[in-house]
């Protein structure tokens, strides 16, 4: 779980830190950051799977021993924050808890020259002590680590245009390289949802939907997991749906089904919310739930009235601190949904007019925030573009 | 047409779970099984002030033509003056019927599982915190965190396996289903 993220000369991004909590929501206008800040954290997914800073920013197509990874939106020539040095290296710095539990904390920083496409510098550090720090070497292709943790402690090498992180093969870095690359984007398309699956079981779904019916598949094989999961679909369509399950292709292939008073319903024949909604609940009951789900504008192809059931799933499937959730919304009825608590964890995203620049700010950050959503809903004060007024 | 019922809680956010089920079996029990039964959830209210001047102030004109009775069902510790309240909702045109829990809402979800409760049903009826040190410790071990609602519907599915000793335990759910039998016999 990442529990703070500064982002320095990155797009948008001056300089930013946030506390992420276990739910988190970004809202804000159109363009004022929130993509960005998606796209710091797919770096650092990037640099947790240890490609090269090129195929990190710009892409890395599919060959025999990867998936096809896409680069972030406008690639390496539109890193640094515009009116900055296109020499000044652009810094990411992560502090959070790793996986296997505990009190373990770490920190992890690196720096990045987007236009010589190598990196700059590194460093970690677990339960406040320094496990290495490394810095690159200019015109040279191999950089200078210093490992501080024994028994390995020392000096060595390490390529430039990967990250020392997944170049090192202790536990610690591992573990911090897994904590970075085990985050999962969800933007399910009706499209593929309606499709057969291709593999039979699965522990995750693709990005877009791919393997859904495989995965509801899993899902079904036990009953309470399905049962929990049917119940979901119940409250969307509380009078309609019965059942769900998959129906068998030609070669066995599933596609996704639910039952409504009776009937079967093929996915092509379900409305594109339905099946998105069941998309996404589906993510929160995958085998092999990842340690970041992200998800951007939530809300869309779901009815307003049930609003109130996804901000729920949100919260009561983040509960337990095993999967922290980043997502973004331009809903006031989402906003309207939320508990106090969670104003702190709720960002509101704002790019300055004359500068460019992107501020993200906690919504209970906000001067006289607090004082006035306790008299007025939360939903009007977003939609009349108050918080943006405030700021 | 069906009848319908505007269920309004205190706050929507998982009372519903509880409400909408124990209301549509009351009303089942009063021969109306179809009732269209509707828990207000938006506007969203937030607490018991908040709840009460919707239904003074906003919810009359949106909801007056639509339900044949509203129920406002809040929670005991702070409601107060509900006759009053009814009253001037009638002098509107609106059947409202209040009827507050004792001491919260969650109480008629416990009551259909006072065997799995470490203390007599008196006690639990008095506890002032009941929510916080009763009934979540409850629903974390019963309920099922992966479901809406934690669990609470099908909680409360369960303790409406024995309607009759639900009511036998929570008095003002039987003295509301009282006031509905009236209430359809005096409107049919």
């Amino acid at each position: 779980m990442i529990e703070q993220i500064t982002i320095k000369n990155f797009k948008s991004f001056k300089d930013v830190t946030l506390k992420l909590g276990p739910l988190n929501i970004f809202i804000g206008a159109n363009a004022s950051g929130k993509s960005n800040f998606f796209d710091a954290l797919r770096v650092l997914q990037g640099i947790g799977y240890g490609f090269t800073l090129p195929e990190i920013l710009d892409g890395k197509p599919k060959s025999v021993t990867s998936e096809v990874w896409e680069g972030i939106r406008g690639g390496s020539t539109k890193v640094p924050f515009a009116s900055e040095d296109v020499s000044k290296p652009t810094m990411f710095q992560v502090a959070g808890k790793l996986p296997s539990g505990g009190d373990d904390g770490f920190e992890y920083t690196v720096a990045f020259s987007s236009a010589e496409g190598c990196f700059r510098e590194e460093c970690l550090s677990l339960s406040g002590g320094k496990v290495y720090e490394a810095e690159g070497r200019k015109r040279l292709p191999l950089g200078r680590i210093h490992f501080y943790d024994k028994p390995f402690g020392g000096w060595g090498d390490a390529d430039q245009d990967r990250p020392v992180l997944t170049q090192i093969a202790h536990d610690v870095e591992r573990m911090v390289a897994r904590t970075l690359a085990d985050m999962q984007r969800i933007d399910p398309l009706p499209s593929l949802l309606r499709t057969y699956s291709q593999a039979y079981e699965i522990k995750r779904m693709g990005e877009h939907g791919e393997n859904f019916a495989a995965l509801i598949r899993v899902i079904c094989s036990d009953p309470a997991t399905k049962e929990a999961y049917l119940s979901w679909l119940r409250e969307l369509r509380p009078r309609d749906v019965d059942d769900v399950g998959v129906l068998k292709g030609a070669i066995g292939e599933p596609m996704v089904m639910m039952k409504e008073r009776g009937r079967e319903w093929p996915a092509p024949t379900l409305s594109d919310g339905t099946l998105r909604f069941a998309a996404i609940a589906a993510a929160f009951f995958q085998p092999d739930m990842p340690g970041i789900l992200t998800i951007e504008e939530i809300e869309d192809g779901i009815h307003a009235s049930r609003l109130r059931l996804l901000v729920e799933l949100l919260r009561s499937r983040t509960a337990d601190g095993k999967t922290q959730v980043i997502v973004t919304t331009h809903s006031p009825i989402v906003l309207a949904w939320l508990k106090p608590e969670e104003y702190a964890t709720t960002f509101y995203c704002k790019r300055d007019e004359e500068t460019g620049e992107s501020r993200i700010i906690p919504l209970n950050e906000i001067p006289r925030f607090n004082e006035i959503v306790s008299r007025q809903p939360i939903s009007d004060l977003f939609a009349e573009g108050w918080m943006e007024t405030a700021l | 047409m069906s009848f319908r019922v505007l269920v309004i809680p205190e706050d929507p956010t998982y009372n519903g779970y509880i409400l909408k089920p124990i209301v549509k079996r009351m009303l089942s029990e009063l021969d109306k099984p179809n009732a269209y039964v509707k828990v207000l959830d938006s506007p969203k209210l937030n607490g018991y002030p908040h709840a009460v001047s919707a239904i003074r102030r906003d919810l009359v004109d949106r909801y007056k033509h639509l339900f044949d009775l509203w129920l406002f069902l809040p929670d005991g510790d702070r409601a107060s003056n509900l006759e009053a309240l009814e009253s001037e909702l009638a002098g509107q045109g609106v059947h409202l019927f209040c009827c507050a829990a004792v001491p919260e809402v969650e109480a008629w979800l416990l009551a259909g599982h006072r065997d799995k409760l470490s203390l007599f049903w008196g006690d639990v009826r008095q506890h002032r915190h009941l929510k916080e040190d009763i009934f979540e410790p409850f629903l974390a071990q019963f309920g099922e965190s992966r479901s809406p609602g934690g669990g609470r519907e099908r909680l409360v599915r369960e303790a409406l396996a024995n309607y009759r000793g639900l009511l036998s335990v929570c008095s003002e759910l039987a003295e509301l289903e009282g006031r509905l039998r009236t209430f359809l016999a005096q409107s049919t």
